[in-house]
């Protein structure tokens, strides 16, 4: 199909990159399989919620920078990504705090 | 590598031999006239017709005021019916800032940044045009409203059944520019038809669907400034050189794709309230109205810097060229831009201090926003700056760019005012606000963009616009202006309200409001002028050299019009301000040999951003009357949906094309002035 | 196949292509467009954590209402197909149109089984009394999650385009090793919101002896 053939020196990166890719499956797999046991431990609330937090952060970010190739290209989209994912986190962790259910008059509807 | 559609260099497109698209139907791009312009990717063309339909839209805009201030002109009027002055006040505001200021702010992104940085066009040229026409079709759905309502009013739909059996027969949108729920959702549950009961007609549905299309052009055509930003710039036209009004414009289009999303799925939401009985914000199920005003306000204060950057760019521009100096202070003006952007994001709450937010949050919310006022100051003081000391030429766009400065600094003034919580208590939802916003969006915005359509235009047509006609418009403006926002600031304080279709007489009103109304007269007669002279200017007017300002960037070094390729050589940038620096300072202005016989790549024309976007106006169309439920108008909204993927997936298969157009040699370009020939090799 | 003056092959100033610079621009945007559909439904389990009411007037919790496993099993199906997405790009990276082919059914095949357990799972919700119309809930769950199963049937639509269009011989190339990483990308994003979606609409109904956001009632599974 190409009409200029890899160069050796790339294919071998994407070899590398195969690797990294079935490594990666094998951890998002096995993290999945123990945030669903983690759920059915008998824990503290917080330190669960804190472990799954975390836990999908790992997934997340894993995912961008492996399958989506984040690591590999130029930085500048990293940080274009992050820009948008820390204003979207940080505005509605706002707003989740302004509707502090101590404010809010729930009563008539429960 | 080559391609069967790729010819030899032609001198015109019109020597193009027919040619087709990898889909084999014949690409348009041999057509003239109205075929031409619909089919073009030229940014140049999209440009202007975005400016042509941003004036449009402006002076429908600016009629509504006019029956506005008609209305208000005395005591106990009845000019226009309390519901009619409700859809006339929903219409002003959301015409002018989606239909009038975005638009127009796009005209000049469109035409200036890709000659600003030195490129032929922008990263997606289809991509630019799709966003013109869903544009044109979004403006279109929210304007038909009017249409459906004048329908109603004649009395048009009286023998139809959906229409005996419509509970609210509002056909335009009636809720005001931020459309706040409950009044424009729903409450109480849905009936079998999953109708939940509102409190608004369909009017509220154009407006939605309306709005939202609107968002997709601008979301599209934000993506392609950055990208044409950051990605296309000459060589040597590092950020730090680009000019103040590309900088401005990549925030500005930061700003589009952070905050519209947010708008968007309010959107959905409320559509989902409305259309399918959902309960988002539907009190009676537990739905809360306030997450509306959130979710409406961390879009709409965003909007707010999204009108204002362009024409903080446009002055920028304008002040250093008038006054014979550089830009005082250009790292920080650029910082200052990108500061305010990103504040914007962290104030949306004081919109909302009266809701009770709760004493943390709002000195929170107040101090952000009293911290705003820095970096607008500092730019305020960087333009003062820029002056100081320059040799001024009062020529018409450095009148209103002076114009812009201090109006726009009294909306500044009033503005943190009232972002002390405790004052804004006083003031919400009475004439000093509208007095504040109109100082900012008239005062600062309309000066700007109306002082950049004078300094470009000589540009964008090759013909200098009438000074003496445009000095006479300037004045009425900033007159008009005046008498009609100033009394504001007192009526507002006196307790006017806002948003109420009329007052009785015996508040001391009286005086003021009459006063208030003849300067919207005067102010509308200086906008009609100015814009005659403007389109008198594009057809007949007197014709001028390419650098009637002795202008400081790269466009001004093109002929006027600029030809289609933009630059028959790229040029390599030694400089900020880099074309007054080729003139008059020590660095030249280089040019790479990339175009001359060998040709410079032209993207073909497509008609598919055209048929995406009618698309687009069928779905809008669809949505509100299937809200009317008039019978199998869903099948509209099926088809539109099916047009739009029809005309995005064959945008996709036709292929990007292109032809190689030949420039003039070197030497005998106008695009190239006598004294730059000696530099070019 | 390939074309001299493809935009993609110009060099551009950061040496970013055009396209997957937009496309990263539009994922950017939609952590917001999805990053609001998220804090909606999470602020309504904050205010509302009992749950709902259904049609005969009995109130529902939504431990009961939600399938652990059923869930499970997608989010774990949604994974893989973004592993073989990455395969897919990959095998476009190195010319071989067979390979990215299969990995691409593959993509194809794990997003529909997605979508079949989601369209399970709507109805099972539905027959249980979880409506749109009869709480917040329903209509924070349903267009949460329906938005976000829009958006995996666009992107499987995309790439059922992309795969009958490799058979035109077309697609090859530095441009069509972009065009697939590209719809990669997307592809990816839409499984990384679903990663936040799991836990934090899934998971943390589970969490203690009532749920996190504490329904009152024992978690009876």
């Amino acid at each position: 199909m190409s009409d200029v053939a890899p160069s050796p020196a790339f294919l071998q990166e994407e070899v590398r990159r195969y690797h990294h890719f079935i490594t990666l499956a094998l951890w998002l797999a096995a993290i999945t399989g123990v945030e669903i046991v983690l759920i059915f431990l008998p824990v503290p609330m917080a330190l669960i919620l804190t472990v799954l937090c975390l836990l999908s952060a790992i997934k997340f970010f894993a995912v961008i920078m492996w399958f989506m190739h984040l690591i590999y290209d130029h930085r500048l989209l990293f940080w274009l990504f992050v820009t948008g994912l820390a204003l979207a986190f940080a505005t509605f962790t706002a707003v989740l705090s302004l509707f502090a259910v101590e404010r809010v008059d729930t009563k008539w509807f429960s | 590598m080559s391609h069967d559609s790729h010819h030899a260099p032609v001198a015109s497109k019109l020597d193009l031999a027919p040619e087709r698209s990898d889909l084999g139907l014949i690409r348009p791009d041999r057509k003239t006239g109205w075929a031409d312009w619909l089919t073009t990717v030229d940014h140049k063309k999209i440009g202007i017709m975005y400016g042509a339909f941003a004036m449009f839209f402006f002076l429908v805009g600016g009629l509504e005021a006019l029956a506005i201030r008609t209305q208000l002109a005395r005591p106990d009027n009845d000019f226009v019916t309390a519901r009619m002055y409700n859809q006339l006040f929903t219409m002003h505001g959301t015409t002018m800032i989606f239909l009038g200021v975005m638009p127009l702010s796009a005209a000049f992104f469109n035409f200036l940044v890709p000659l600003q940085i030195g490129a032929r066009d922008v990263a997606f040229p289809r991509l630019n045009a799709f966003s013109l026409w869903t544009f044109v079709a979004g403006a279109f759905v929210l304007n038909s409203s009017w249409l459906f309502e004048f329908g109603h009013l004649a009395g048009w739909f009286n023998n139809f059944s959906w229409y005996k059996s419509l509970v609210y027969t509002d056909f335009a949108p009636a809720n005001g520019w931020f459309s706040y729920a409950p009044l424009s959702g729903t409450v109480g549950q849905a009936d079998a038809a999953l109708h939940a009961p509102r409190f608004t007609g369909v009017g509220t549905d154009f407006w939605i669907i309306g709005i939202q299309i609107l968002g997709v052009a601008s979301l599209a055509a934000s993506f392609n400034f950055i990208c044409t930003i950051i990605n296309m710039r000459a060589k040597g036209m590092t950020m730090m050189r680009l000019p103040v009004f590309t900088w401005m414009t990549l925030v500005t289009s930061a700003l589009i794709i952070l905050a519209f999303p947010a708008i968007t799925v309010a959107l959905i939401e409320l559509m989902f309230d409305r259309q399918f009985g959902a309960n988002f914000f539907n009190p009676s199920a537990g739905g809360q109205p306030i997450l509306w005003q959130h979710l409406f306000w961390i879009f709409g204060h965003p909007e707010v810097y999204i009108l204002v950057l362009p024409a903080m760019g446009i002055v920028s521009e304008i002040l250093p060229t008038f006054s014979g100096k550089a830009l005082f202070g250009y790292p920080i003006i650029v910082f200052s831009g990108a500061v305010i952007g990103f504040l914007g994001f962290a104030v949306w709450s004081h919109h909302m201090f009266t809701t009770g937010l709760g004493a943390v949050p709002t000195a929170a919310f107040a101090l952000l926003t009293m911290a705003i006022a820095v970096p607008t100051g500092v730019k305020i003081f960087n333009w003062l700056g820029t002056i100081w000391g320059g040799k001024i030429r009062f020529t018409p766009p450095m009148v209103l760019a002076l114009g812009f400065i201090w109006m726009f600094m009294c909306g500044g003034f009033s503005g943190v005012m009232h972002s002390s919580a405790p004052a804004d208590a006083q003031q919400q939802d009475s004439y000093f606000v509208i007095a504040h916003f109109h100082y900012v969006l008239l005062g600062g915005v309309l000066l700007g963009l109306m002082a950049g359509l004078y300094f470009w235009f000589p540009k964008i047509f090759g013909r200098m616009p009438n000074a003496g006609v445009a000095y006479l418009a300037s004045g009425l403006v900033i007159l008009g202006f005046n008498l009609a926002f100033g009394p504001m600031h007192y009526l507002g304080l006196a307790g006017q309200p806002r948003r109420t279709h009329t007052y009785h007489a015996g508040n001391g009103w009286e005086t003021w409001n009459f006063v208030a109304t003849i300067g919207a007269f005067i102010l509308g007669i200086g906008v009609f002028l100015a814009f005659a002279n403007l389109v008198w200017t594009a057809f007949k007017g007197k014709k001028c050299g390419s650098d009637p300002w002795d202008g400081r960037t790269l466009e001004w070094s093109l002929s006027s019009p600029v030809a289609e390729y933009n630059f028959a050589q790229s040029p390599v940038i030694a400089a900020r301000d880099a074309y007054f620096e080729d003139k008059h300072g020590g660095r030249r202005i280089a040019y790479e040999n990339d175009g001359g016989e060998a040709g410079v790549h032209m993207p073909s024309q497509s008609w598919m951003p055209l048929v995406a976007g009618f698309g687009f106006l069928m779905i809008g169309l669809g949505m509100p009357m299937l809200s009317m439920g008039v019978p199998h108008i869903g099948w509209l909204v099926i088809a539109g949906l099916t047009v739009m993927f029809i005309g995005i997936w064959l945008w996709a298969l036709e292929g990007p094309g292109g032809y190689m157009l030949k420039t003039p040699a070197v030497g005998s370009t106008p695009s190239a002035p006598a004294h730059q020939t000696a530099t070019t090799h | 196949m390939s074309q001299v003056s493809e935009p993609a092959h110009a060099p551009t100033s950061t040496g970013i292509e055009h396209k997957k610079l937009i496309m990263w621009l539009f994922l950017a945007s939609d952590c917001m467009f999805f990053g609001t559909l998220i804090s909606t439904h999470l602020l309504y389990r904050k205010l509302y954590p009992t749950g709902f009411t259904d049609a005969e007037g009995h109130q529902r919790f939504i431990q009961n209402l939600f399938n652990i496993e059923l869930t499970s099993f997608s989010t774990f199906i949604l994974l893989m197909s973004s592993f073989l997405m990455a395969l897919a790009v990959s095998a476009m990276h190195k010319g071989q149109i067979k390979s990215f082919r299969r990995n691409v059914l593959g993509v194809i095949f794990f997003g529909l089984i997605f979508l079949g357990c989601q369209v399970f799972e709507f109805t099972h919700f539905f027959h249980q009394g979880l409506t749109i119309q009869n709480s917040v809930f329903g209509s924070t769950f349903y267009v949460l999650t329906g938005t976000h199963g829009t958006h995996v049937a666009i992107g499987i639509l995309w790439l059922i385009l992309l795969y009958f269009y490799s058979f035109t011989g077309k697609l090859g190339g530095h441009v069509g090793a972009l065009d697939v990483e590209v719809a990669g990308l997307y592809w990816h994003f839409v499984d990384i919101v679903w990663i936040i979606i799991f836990t934090a609409v899934y998971l943390v109904e589970y969490l203690g002896p009532s749920g996190f956001w504490g329904t009152g009632l024992p978690l009876t599974k």
